[in-house]
């Protein structure tokens, strides 16, 4: 397979791969940290941001990309690795807010979920009219989605996947390969494994 | 240090083909100077490894590649990173899967036993299976490989066992074994070159989830990086440059290769290094590249190139899979690559509207880590529009209960597919970037469609709750790329139909020789490291031969 295929077929990794050559790499992990304070994004595009992740992996029993603070991974990102992408998003979170203004007559933080599921369906179809920026509102999207999915199931160090909430989801007990790895009696099921958080699994 | 002419071979790239004819080379006592163009990491480098950085990143194997792409001579190019390669000392073989096949006696005779196919150039090796079969033992006891030496009743024949015994199943493979069973299959362990015991001085695997795709961080995998290349190191005969990025082979008056021409990437200057022989064994995308940026005036479209074959033929494998999702765990972030597989889909049946075949594992490379589980849903699942929201969430929560299943195909070599210098785009150095030009041929789609349809009903047959096929070969999505990479410098008897003899040394250059998958004639149905390990130790003992007798 190639590596696009590899990496799952992620548009966000098949655009920006080339773009971070040779790009210094001031490590998002120090970052994150840090702080959980906002490194790049404003209050509002924090909000409107946090908003579509809460959509992309909503909170129902269990929890969600909301939980997981997916928007601190996309600023610390942003700030860092994927510094290349900041002006997409700040051309176009104000886009979003306009189409949820033409539609639906407020910003998109104050819409009920159906109202932004709508207008990130419409999105990711390109089905908006006015939609003004580098990139088309699909790649848009997908840009959002992979790296919400991504702070979502990142290793928590780097700002997302609080308390583990992605990895409790799926049940991935997290990487044992530098932690003596498993069990033959694990690897077919009759022996459980203790998770990083330490449930057994 | 020695004097740069002093070298009796230099190397060209330190993966499966470069470590091992380093490490021969060595142990007969010459002097061997090898260059490779990123960084000698430490063992201990990849015990920090996680998904995001490593695999989603890449921000360890190969930060700096760049490569356009196009489908045909008349398309525009993209460009971005399409091949899986690793640019660090230990190559491409530092972050394998380690499936350890021997090709079967009919994949090297292909030709001969398919006959001509439309719109392919299909060939016969030069050499046979009885004269690699040695070899293959050779790479499967210092490489480690662990596995039931009985148990594929369509693997090629051999004289002696695996050093290792198979390795423990794991859940999926288990289920996989099972429905394969019922459709009267049969499945095995897959041969795997990590140590399931101690091994030639390396542990035994701890079976951690992270092999393919990643280093492994106590060198239980069989790596040129763990078993050749710190060989080499302790006679004192290796002169290992990192960070050495070679550009061109320099041709002499006398029309032998006089050294390489390389930048080191730390002190950014430019150097050259002289030595008798050079062995160039940058992989099927690097070696062709280079080859083709040497030109002079004895070789104006590049050196070792008067056939015009340097980097035609390129072939990257028919890959076809599906994610099956049980009612129960699979494990399949713990273990290897793949714990089972079955052959009996290899031989080739025109019948089925396709010829050649391929083999099928169970493979966890949806489930190794949760990251790509996500992205792999993408835009494969067929049960639902989107892949976010609530949806997607239950999609989600199949991450311990989901398995996939690869089937690796032989594809057809044809000589429009090819690698060459980019004309427009260029690297840091000003250098120009490896093009590839891929389009495949109708066989491989028609390869890839039945496969599906297998790996489905094994699906089915396993109790999976829901399958679906997650990759496949289609007339409308092109191949950008691949993990295996063969044949740009294909090697056979006539200097007008081959780059190389079948000691994989130039037909027209005395002193330059390929020991990588570049110098495959056609594809064979598994994966390509074993193979390329067994020519390379093959190649080296013909040349350690010729050299002792002065015949070189």
């Amino acid at each position: 397979m190639d590596r696009r295929e590899f990496v799952g077929r992620s548009a966000l990794y098949g655009m920006t791969f080339w773009l971070l050559l040779n790009v210094p790499r001031p490590n998002a992990l120090r970052a994150a940290a840090e702080s959980t304070e906002a490194a790049v994004f404003s209050e509002e595009e924090w909000r409107t941001v946090e908003a579509i992740t809460a959509r992309i992996v909503p909170t129902d029993r269990d929890p969600g990309a909301v939980e997981a603070n997916c928007v601190n991974f996309i600023d610390k990102a942003l700030a860092h690795e994927d510094a290349e992408l900041l002006p997409t998003y700040r051309e176009a979170l104000p886009q979003v807010d306009r189409i949820a203004a033409e539609r639906f007559g407020a910003g998109f933080t104050e819409l009920e979920a159906d109202a932004q599921d709508e207008i990130l369906i419409a999105i990711e179809a390109r089905d908006v009219s006015g939609w003004n920026a580098s990139i088309s509102s699909e790649e848009f999207f997908e840009i959002v989605r992979s790296h919400t999915l991504i702070g979502f199931l990142a290793d928590p160090k780097y700002g997302g996947n609080r308390d583990y909430v992605g990895w409790k989801l799926g049940g991935y007990p997290g990487p044992r390969h530098n932690m003596g790895g498993y069990t033959p009696a694990q690897m077919i099921g009759e022996e459980t494994i203790k998770a990083i958080w330490g449930e057994e699994i | 240090m020695a004097r740069s002419e002093d070298y009796d071979v230099c190397v060209v790239g330190t993966g499966a083909g470069g470590g091992v004819v380093i490490d021969q080379f060595t142990a007969a006592g010459f002097r061997v100077v090898a260059l490779q163009r990123g960084p000698h990491l430490r063992t201990s480098a990849f015990v920090d490894d996680d998904e995001l950085k490593t695999v989603v990143r890449d921000e360890i194997f190969s930060p700096d590649q760049l490569e356009t792409w196009r489908p045909d001579e008349g398309s525009p190019t993209e460009t971005g990173r399409f091949n899986m390669t690793a640019h660090c000392v230990g190559g491409t073989m530092l972050h394998w899967s380690a499936y350890s096949w021997r090709f079967r006696p009919d994949e090297f005779r292909v030709l001969s036993e398919e006959g001509p196919v439309e719109g392919a150039s299909l060939a016969d090796w030069p050499i046979d299976y009885e004269e690699l079969e040695p070899y293959y033992e050779r790479a499967e006891w210092d490489f480690g490989v662990s596995g039931d030496p009985g148990a594929n009743p369509f693997g090629a024949p051999r004289q002696r066992g695996y050093p290792n015994p198979p390795h423990p199943d794991r859940s999926a493979g288990l289920r996989f074994k099972a429905g394969a069973r019922k459709l009267g299959y049969h499945p095995f362990p897959t041969p795997i070159a990590a140590n399931s015991q101690p091994h030639g001085g390396r542990p035994g695997c701890l079976y951690g989830g992270t092999c393919g795709g990643y280093g492994c961080p106590i060198g239980a995998k069989g790596t040129t990086f763990a078993v050749s290349l710190p060989k080499a190191q302790r006679t004192g005969l290796l002169d290992l440059r990192p960070n050495s990025l070679v550009f061109e082979i320099a041709l002499g008056r006398d029309g032998r290769a006089r050294g390489v021409r390389y930048i080191d990437q730390s002190s950014r200057e430019e150097r050259e290094v002289r030595a008798r022989h050079i062995f160039v064994c940058g992989n099927a995308v690097g070696t062709p590249h280079l080859l083709l940026m040497s030109k002079s005036g004895s070789f104006p479209d590049g050196l070792a190139n008067s056939s015009g074959l340097v980097g035609r033929n390129l072939m990257l494998h028919v890959f076809t899979a599906a994610s099956y999702v049980f009612d129960e765990g699979s494990r399949d972030f713990t273990g290897l690559g793949s714990h089972a597989a079955i052959d009996d889909l290899h031989a080739s049946d025109a019948s089925r509207g396709f010829i050649r075949g391929g083999v099928v594992a169970s493979d966890n490379f949806v489930v190794k880590q949760p990251i790509l589980h996500a992205l792999w849903r993408g835009n494969s699942y067929p049960g639902s529009d989107r892949a976010w929201g609530a949806d997607f969430k239950d999609y989600l929560r199949t991450f311990s209960r989901t398995s996939s299943v690869l089937s690796v195909g032989e594809d057809l070599p044809m000589e429009a597919n090819r690698i060459d210098p980019d004309p427009e785009v260029t690297d840091e150095w000003g250098l120009p970037v490896p093009r590839m030009t891929h389009r495949q041929h109708p066989n491989d789609v028609a390869m890839s469609h039945w496969h599906a349809d297998r790996l489905l009903e094994i699906g089915d047959a396993a109790g999976a709750v829901d399958r679906w096929i997650v990759l496949r070969v289609t007339d409308e999505e092109p191949r950008k790329g691949s993990s295996h990479l063969h044949g740009t410098c294909r090697m056979g008897d006539d200097p007008s139909r081959s780059v190389v003899n079948r000691w994989c040394r130039s037909h027209d250059v005395p002193n330059l020789w390929v020991a990588d998958g570049s110098v495959f004639p056609t594809s064979g149905g598994y994966n390509p490291t074993l193979t390329i390990l067994a020519n390379a130790y093959r190649v080296a003992d013909h040349f350690v031969t010729e050299a002792r007798k002065g015949a070189l």
